[in-house]
């Protein structure tokens, strides 16, 4: 079986996206939502409630002032904060395990993405770019598809990391495998069926060029990726193997201190998101 | 033995024979060892940015995520310890960067530029360097005997900061 047979069959083979979160992500794509419906879902669970309770008082999210009810964070975050909660928290589990391949220890990929959800906003918040949709959620699940490659990274490895080799992780993933792991993301999330610019996200994070839709989040969340790269957060051996769009910090205007500012910003932030995921 | 980890933005110092200090994951960051074989004391300090200007608010919080003002600090710690200039061995790894190094995420070469100079400003040798590239580098440091390790990519280099010259 070639390699791309075995990584649809993964990809057909992962769970699900956990019910309610598509649930939520869906409601949110309708305009009549409203908060009571919403509060109903989530609260059936009360696992769920409580965990929402917490972030929602994180410094991150944080509202002015202590939450004490569902109904609370909805009406001081809205709606689309809290279902980026509640995917957070539903889709954390399943980054935490290590991913041999990538040599990702465990919680390092939670770790990384934390980061590039994290930064991504940061940027935005820095450049001005105001009310880019779904841009936390579309960070944080923009390496899944690592978890879909990771056995085929392990068994290719030596060959991956040939010190011949110049083009970047991403594109060796490709020669290797027919697909790269944004790729293999952007098919899981297709399968998932969330919302178009989380998908798109996700699989054009390492070539923000070719892609027109849903620009600002696959800019941000490819300066994000490779700022957390160069940083160290949740690097495996593909690390520093990757490239950086010219265009990319061009379209939004960075400079070097930009992106130095808001490396010094994410860390922390990212630190108390983690703890509060695992 | 016992592992101390020093995480990214931190430093630590260890007079206790058994420790490991060790720091993970250096891509563009730089981690600097300095020990005094003679009282066998260690620092390890892992730096994410050079330069503390980009967010003094942060540096105050953190000083060790700067070279700049982590440097300053874990010197001056090291010197009330009572480590010597003279006896002084320093090791330095990461500075990398990312493939297609432009203009715009320079942060290791900045990074190793900024070490550097504060070095040299305090008339301080590297015994060894291992930096740049496009790979990440863990740092170990045995405070007991002066080894220092750099692992990337799975492979293992050892170095020993020596007694003597």
């Amino acid at each position: 079986m070639t390699y791309l047979k075995k990584i649809e069959r993964r990809i057909k083979e992962f769970p699900e996206m956990p019910a309610m979160c598509r649930t939520l992500l869906q409601s949110l794509e309708d305009p009549d939502v409203d908060f009571k419906q919403l509060e109903e879902q989530i609260q059936y669970d009360p696992g769920l409630t409580s965990n929402v309770l917490r972030l929602a008082n994180s410094a991150y999210f944080g509202a002015t002032g202590t939450v004490t009810s569902l109904r609370v964070a909805l009406m001081r975050l809205g709606t689309r904060r809290v279902t980026e909660v509640v995917t957070a928290i539903m889709v954390s589990p399943m980054m935490l395990r290590s991913l041999s391949g990538y040599d990702l220890r465990s919680q390092n990929l939670l770790q990384h993405s934390v980061w590039v959800a994290v930064a991504s906003e940061e940027l935005a918040k820095l450049m001005g770019y105001r009310d880019v949709k779904m841009l936390f959620t579309a960070g944080l699940l923009h390496d899944m598809g690592k978890i879909i490659l990771d056995p085929f990274v392990w068994e290719q490895r030596d060959s991956l990391l040939d010190d011949g080799l110049t083009q970047s992780f991403d594109e060796r993933e490709r020669e290797h495998f027919g697909m790269s792991h944004a790729q293999a993301g952007g098919a899981l999330l297709t399968k998932w069926n969330i919302p178009e610019e989380i998908t798109v996200t996700a699989k054009w994070h390492h070539d923000p060029e070719s892609v027109t839709d849903y620009a600002e989040q696959v800019n941000m969340v490819h300066l994000a990726d490779i700022l957390g790269y160069s940083e160290g957060v949740g690097a495996g051996i593909d690390g520093m193997k990757y490239n950086v769009s010219p265009v990319a910090h061009k379209r939004l205007g960075l400079k070097k201190s930009d992106i130095e500012y808001v490396a010094s910003v994410t860390l922390d932030k990212m630190n108390e998101l983690e703890s509060l995921l695992t | 033995m016992p592992y101390r980890i020093v995480d990214i933005s931190d430093y630590k110092i260890s007079k206790n024979s058994g420790d490991i200090l060790v720091t993970y994951s250096l891509g563009s960051c730089v981690g600097v060892v300095i020990y005094d074989p003679v009282i066998r004391i260690g620092g390890m300090i892992h730096c994410m940015l050079p330069l503390s200007k980009v967010d003094r608010n942060k540096a105050e919080q953190r000083p060790a995520m700067f070279v700049d003002t982590g440097m300053q600090l874990m010197l001056n710690q090291l010197f009330e310890s009572g480590v010597r200039k003279s006896r002084l061995k320093i090791a330095v790894a990461g500075g990398a960067h990312i493939l297609n190094d432009d203009n715009l995420f320079k942060i290791g070469e900045r990074n190793f530029t900024v070490l550097r100079k504060i070095l040299w400003k305090n008339s301080m040798l590297m015994n060894v360097q291992d930096v740049g590239g496009s790979i990440s580098r863990t740092i170990r440091l045995h405070v007991g005997s002066g080894r220092f390790t750099v692992k990337s990519q799975g492979t293992e280099v050892h170095y020993d900061l020596p007694q003597k010259d």
